[in-house]
């Protein structure tokens, strides 16, 4: 296992519910894959980053409202929605 | 005998329908009748609705002769992988928690589509989310390779390019982040490209790693292959990586005979098979008898591709599939007592492995005390790739190496070992990394089944891949190769 490495932890992190055997395996299969990765580590790299993909300003909208796609269609696809609303599981209780 | 029209290129089908010597109806119902004899040994689509294709044949017909037809691919079907939106039909993924997305909207892609007057024909098979590189990950169906129907098609976009192999579809679209249009296509034996990155709009694209993925044609011919992208490429401000009107002239082809074509040093040894090597060097040795030079090039972090495309890719993978909540559209658990339980519930029964184990890597590598080693470090050998790929194109034209080091492997034999499967796409990953175009050509056969060579071209460089494509195709017998199935 990697340093470091807590699964657990991870699954938390990333929203994921894991079996014990998922657990196991996935531990496995990303120890092995980070030892991969150890090449990345010993490289000699540059100190700056590509920053070819960096949002140029020129290539921002201006933030003004446009058409979208309308209550009905967002709804539509939506799993569980009432009054043209979106619904899920009570946020907030009731004595907090 | 009706003339076999599953097996004509775009370009002739577009000959023919503007000839008025054949219909876009005539052409889909001969492409849906061969849906029916094939589709369900190869597994290439996984939705077609015929009414609404032949309704758009009609459509496309009345343009036509009412004198408004809109070009070239008037009337040609496309098929599109199922991470690109086309309004009013399934956007699944391959994946359960998408199992019953309709789309509300066209990608860009789609839009263009139709203002070529294509038709939009049917959702093709893809490893769940696009990650993968045998379409096993598909939560849907198997994809078989029609030259061997016991092997993969390769990924993610297989069943783009099985369908084209399949004669089941002249055009096909898929989607590249590391090898994805390209990899597949030399493992069916057909043309993929993956443009510059910026050159084609992902809106609509359902995104996995979105500082790599791009939106690509795919042919059977390098011909077919630049008909499409002329289609697609367009500005978009929806896409704000995408090149602005100003900024996406391609650089002229010139005279494919003179071009500079560098060989990676070392891209033709280890780890290549020998065949796959043979077939490799014999298209270099026709480009140099056509009159091209070519010379050795060094590309030293070479080495280094594949760790950081997978570091990127799934920290990348790990932010971008955090929409997948249960709130808004995808799969929501029946166990949703509170928010909590609906994420992860949602999660935890939608997603397939791979795409939980890239989740899980990405945000390892994303995590607090590991983000520098890991993601920060990947950015900089990224930089350094990058770097040493600009480099070597100011000194040649391309970069020709395989498309994939060896042929298309057996259904299962990898299904076991993630690493091994990551390495088919050691030649891929940099064009995605260095956001170059790159294009596969069939260049001969390893055994019975295809081998591609891979060209990579300095940004912007299309139309010199495609005239190189181009130049080998038309002294080769590779395009439209017919494979009994």
């Amino acid at each position: 296992m990697a340093e470091g490495f807590d699964i657990d932890h991870l699954a938390k992190l990333a929203r994921l519910n894991l079996t014990d055997a998922e657990k196991a395996l996935y531990s496995t299969q990303l120890s092995s894959i980070l030892g991969h990765f150890r090449a990345l580590a010993e490289a000699d790299l540059p100190s700056s980053v590509d920053d070819a993909r960096v949002v140029r300003e020129a290539a921002l909208r201006s933030d003004e409202p446009g058409p979208s796609l309308g209550a009905e269609a967002v709804t539509r696809i939506a799993p569980a929605a009432r009054d043209g609303q979106i619904s899920v599981p009570r946020v907030v209780d009731d004595e907090s | 005998m009706a003339d076999a029209l599953h097996t004509l290129s775009a370009a002739e089908l577009g000959r023919r329908l503007a000839a008025g010597s054949l219909t876009s109806r005539a052409l889909c119902e001969a492409l849906l009748a061969r849906y029916d004899a094939v589709n369900e040994k190869v597994g290439a689509f996984t939705h077609l609705d015929r009414a609404d294709v032949l309704a758009q044949a009609d459509a496309s017909d009345a343009r036509r002769q009412a004198g408004q037809g809109r070009g070239p691919l008037e009337g040609i079907p496309v098929a599109i992988k199922d991470n690109i939106a086309v309004k009013g039909q399934p956007l699944t993924c391959s994946s359960k928690m998408l199992a019953s997305l309709v789309s509300p909207y066209d990608s860009h892609v789609a839009e263009r589509l139709r203002a070529a007057g294509a038709i939009l024909y049917g959702r093709l098979n893809m490893d769940e989310f696009a990650m993968g590189s045998s379409t096993e990950n598909s939560a849907v169906r198997k994809t078989f390779n029609p030259w061997d129907l016991a092997r993969i098609p390769g990924g993610s976009s297989g069943g783009s390019a099985a369908a084209l192999a399949a004669g089941l579809v002249p055009l096909s679209l898929g989607s590249d982040t590391g090898g994805s249009i390209r990899q597949p296509a030399s493992h069916c034996g057909v043309v993929g490209l993956k443009p510059t990155y910026g050159l084609v709009s992902r809106f609509g694209l359902v995104a996995f790693a979105s500082s790599l993925d791009q939106i690509g044609p795919m042919a059977r011919s390098v011909e077919d292959c630049e008909l499409l992208l002329t289609a697609l490429a367009s500005a978009d401000v929806r896409d704000m990586t995408c090149f602005g009107p100003a900024e996406r002239a391609l650089t002229p082809a010139g005279d494919a005979k003179q071009l500079r074509i560098g060989v990676p040093k070392g891209f033709l040894g280890k780890g290549v098979a020998p065949e796959v090597a043979a077939a490799v060097e014999a298209a270099i040795a026709f480009y140099r008898a056509q009159g091209c030079a070519v010379s050795e090039v060094e590309l030293p972090s070479a080495d280094l591709a594949v760790p950081t495309y997978y570091v990127v890719a799934t920290a990348e993978a790990s932010s971008n599939l955090g929409r997948y909540d249960g709130v808004r559209y995808g799969h929501r658990s029946a166990q949703a007592g509170t928010p909590f339980e609906m994420m992860t519930n949602s999660r935890s029964e939608g997603f397939g492995a791979e795409v939980k184990r890239r989740i899980l890597l990405g945000t390892f590598v994303l995590s607090a005390g590991y983000a520098d080693a890991y993601y920060n470090r990947a950015l900089r050998a990224r930089a350094k790739i990058r770097a040493e790929y600009l480099a070597a194109l100011a000194q040649v034209d391309v970069l020709l190496t395989p498309t994939v080091p060896t042929p298309a492997f057996k259904v299962g034999e990898k299904a076991s070992d993630p690493l091994q499967l990551y390495l088919e796409d050691i030649f891929t990953i940099p064009a995605n990394l260095a956001g170059l175009p790159a294009l596969s050509v069939p260049c001969g056969k390893s055994g019975h089944l295809p081998v591609g060579f891979h060209l990579v071209g300095a940004p912007l460089s299309e139309a010199k891949l495609l005239a190189a494509g181009r130049l080998f195709e038309a002294a080769h017998g590779f395009a439209h190769q017919q494979v009994a199935l």
